[in-house]
């Protein structure tokens, strides 16, 4: 089990408590490609950074590749997250004074891969990602697509067993959302990588095997979606 | 884990301080102007001292100048008012009795004569001298040589003329030496022509002097043994303020006056006078570094002022730095490179700036002294920049590191 997810609670408290959370449970295999979806507010950000380490929860226990999460150091936590994860955001999070290859090659940095390989690592993904006459251009010099592809291709550059994405078709349009969606179907098939999806867009939630629906900070139901009938629209379509 | 100083993190730093190029300017000119006004400052100061010292040049700094004057106290039967005046013999007992003098000269003057030669003339004052009095103001022979002990002694008919009245005896220039130029009724022959022009000297202006011998001015002017003043000068290591006890003594003594009574012995140190412009420079070099480093602080304060609301600014920036693999101490000394660069760069060119305009100053000034800060000047100056680079980056770089992975999610 890859992920483990038991009885998880996060309170956010500024001012007054907010109880987001309220017992999550929730297994994840390596491979697996899962969506979770749920109306807005209902949770489903606060569990994804709970999955990434990027936000501690206050109750229950979440074991990643069998090792507890709780109470890491910050190099600890800041390890697991450069070396298993790679993150996938809805508004891109690439930094800006930084071209799109350099904005790759960022985690290899803080692994202290040199300059060259990293350089070469960083432009294999944008190659594969289609971009590499993209690669010395800016964030800002590129279309939403282009730039969410710029971050996949950050995301995967550590080799990651786990892709985390919260609406990363958020920002982009139909069509690019459906190149977008491919892409990451693809890593899922071809190179084995768990992708859990956060998203809004039934289309895009259909791309996974497993769709897990969050209401009020509970796990309402978990769909097998293997056939790949849960849109209305459709198998290969992603309806905005 | 990496935690090397290289080539990429200069990059990094780099490309934080390029991306807003104005900010920077403006923060990096507080440091660039606090480091411009030290160092402008501190030469500047050197240099003035310089040029005021240059009043007192070629005069022995512990020296004393003795003056009889009228007593001002009753004593062993004899009035106040009495009028009495150094001697020859003054000077032997001197000589003999206090062996930490180093020269005891006197002067015998005469002033009111007119100068003659060739139909030129000056107004010169007539300063008899002994041979020893170089060592008291030192001259700047340009021609000849200086009053000898066997001038004195033959009572050689000799002169040493002063600039000014060089220049207005002998308009034409070139080696008097060996001329004649009468004075009143006599002939003095020219043995040497001095150049010095400190406006610091006895009895006058040197560029307006006449030096003779004073066994011959004594004779000229019927003048006995007595003499005008007597300089006396210390060994080293002897103060002066602490002789004139000592002086009074022998003098009151051998003179019959109250030893209590002041006046009737003026002693004028020049210990004091050099200690009254040495304490105006330590107040104004104290001055300096006041504003100097009050200057530097407030520009160090502005780094960390701007630095703090960039830090706020672009705390989705270290958000994803975190997310994707930064640990707080990759992120702490990021910032604190930030904040030593930019007063390093900003600093350094202070630096040359002010090395520069102190070059333009004393180039100004015609080279009489020297503007230029030492090169450990500028070396201590860079070494206080980095401590205060660090210090600046300090309060935003712990800033920084509070900045949690999740702050990247919730953005703008
Ligand atoms: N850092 C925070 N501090 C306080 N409250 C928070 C914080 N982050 C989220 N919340 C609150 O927690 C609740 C759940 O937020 P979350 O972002 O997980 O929702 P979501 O399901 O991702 O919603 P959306 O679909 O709109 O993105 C919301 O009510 C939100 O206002
Ligand atoms: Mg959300």
């Amino acid at each position: 089990m890859l992920i483990e997810l038991k009885g998880v609670h996060k309170t956010y408290d500024n001012g007054q408590p907010l109880h987001v959370l309220k017992g999550i449970d929730l297994e994840i295999e390596k491979g697996e490609f899962v969506s979770i979806m749920g109306a807005s507010g209902s949770g489903k950000s606060t569990l994804l950074n709970i999955l990434g380490i990027l936000d501690n929860y206050d109750e229950g226990e979440y074991h990643l590749a069998g090792k507890l999460i709780k109470n890491l150091s910050e190099r600890e936590s800041a390890t697991y997250r450069n070396q298993m994860i790679g993150f996938v955001f809805q508004s891109f999070n690439l930094i800006g004074f930084k071209t799109a290859v350099e904005n790759v090659e960022l985690p290899l940095f803080y692994q202290g891969v040199n300059r060259h390989r990293r350089h070469e690592a960083a432009m294999a993904y944008l190659e594969k990602m289609g971009l590499t006459g993209w690669a010395s251009h800016y964030p800002n010099e590129m279309s939403g697509g282009q730039k969410q592809r710029v971050a996949i291709a950050r995301a995967l550059i550590t080799h990651p067993e786990i892709i985390l994405a919260d609406e990363p078709t958020g920002a982009l349009d139909s069509k690019t959302s459906v190149e977008v969606m491919e892409l990451l179907t693809r890593l899922n098939r071809e190179d084995g990588v768990t992708i859990i999806v956060v998203t809004h867009e039934s289309g895009v939630a259909n791309c996974a095997d497993k769709i897990v629906h969050i209401k009020d900070g509970l796990i309402e139901r978990i769909e097998d979606n293997r056939q790949h009938h849960s849109s209305m629209f459709g198998t290969d379509t992603i309806m905005k | 884990m990496r935690h090397r100083f290289d080539f990429d993190t200069l990059r990094e730093i780099g490309d934080s301080l390029f991306r807003n190029k104005r900010r920077t300017l403006l923060t990096g000119f507080g440091i660039f102007w606090g480091l411009f006004m030290l160092l402008f400052l501190i030469g500047g100061g050197q240099g003035l001292k310089q040029m005021l010292s240059k009043n007192f040049e070629g005069f022995a700094t512990n020296t004393m100048v003795m003056v009889s004057a009228n007593t001002s106290m009753p004593y062993k039967g004899m009035k106040e008012g009495r009028y009495w005046s150094l001697t020859q013999r003054d000077v032997e007992r001197l000589k003999a009795l206090v062996p930490e003098f180093d020269v005891v000269a006197p002067i015998v003057s005469n002033w009111g004569q007119t100068a003659y030669y060739k139909g030129n003339t000056a107004s010169p004052s007539i300063k008899g001298i002994a041979g020893d009095y170089h060592k008291v103001e030192a001259p700047i022979i340009k021609y000849g040589r200086m009053i000898s002990d066997a001038d004195v002694e033959q009572e050689r008919k000799v002169c040493v003329v002063g600039k000014r009245i060089y220049n207005d005896l002998f308009p034409q220039g070139g080696d008097p030496c060996g001329e004649y130029i009468q004075v009143g009724s006599v002939f003095l022959q020219v043995i040497g022509v001095d150049y010095s022009t400190g406006n610091i000297s006895i009895n006058g202006s040197s560029a307006d002097a006449l030096l003779v011998p004073f066994s011959v001015v004594a004779k000229l002017y019927q003048r006995g043994d007595k003499v005008d003043l007597i300089c006396v000068t210390g060994k080293p290591g002897v103060k002066m303020s602490q002789m004139e006890d000592k002086i009074r003594s022998i003098m009151s003594r051998e003179h019959i006056f109250d030893p209590t009574d002041e006046q009737a012995l003026l002693l004028l140190n020049t210990e004091q006078i050099f200690s009254i412009v040495d304490n105006l420079f330590r107040g104004v070099n104290f001055l300096i570094w006041l504003v100097g480093i009050g200057t530097l602080l407030a520009g160090a304060v502005g780094v960390s002022n701007i630095m703090m609301v960039t830090v706020r600014e672009r705390t989705v920036e270290i958000g994803i730095r975190r997310a994707i693999g930064a640990v707080p101490r990759d992120i702490l000394s990021q910032i604190i490179w930030e904040s030593v660069t930019l007063t390093l760069a900003a600093g350094s060119a202070g630096i040359v700036f002010s090395v520069l305009i102190l070059n333009v100053v004393e180039a100004i000034a015609k080279h009489q002294a020297v503007f230029q800060i030492s090169f450990w000047t500028a070396i201590l100056a860079a070494l206080l920049l980095s401590v205060l680079g660090v210090l600046a980056g300090l309060a935003p770089a712990l800033r920084a590191m509070k900045v949690k992975p999740v702050d990247a999610m919730r953005d703008e």
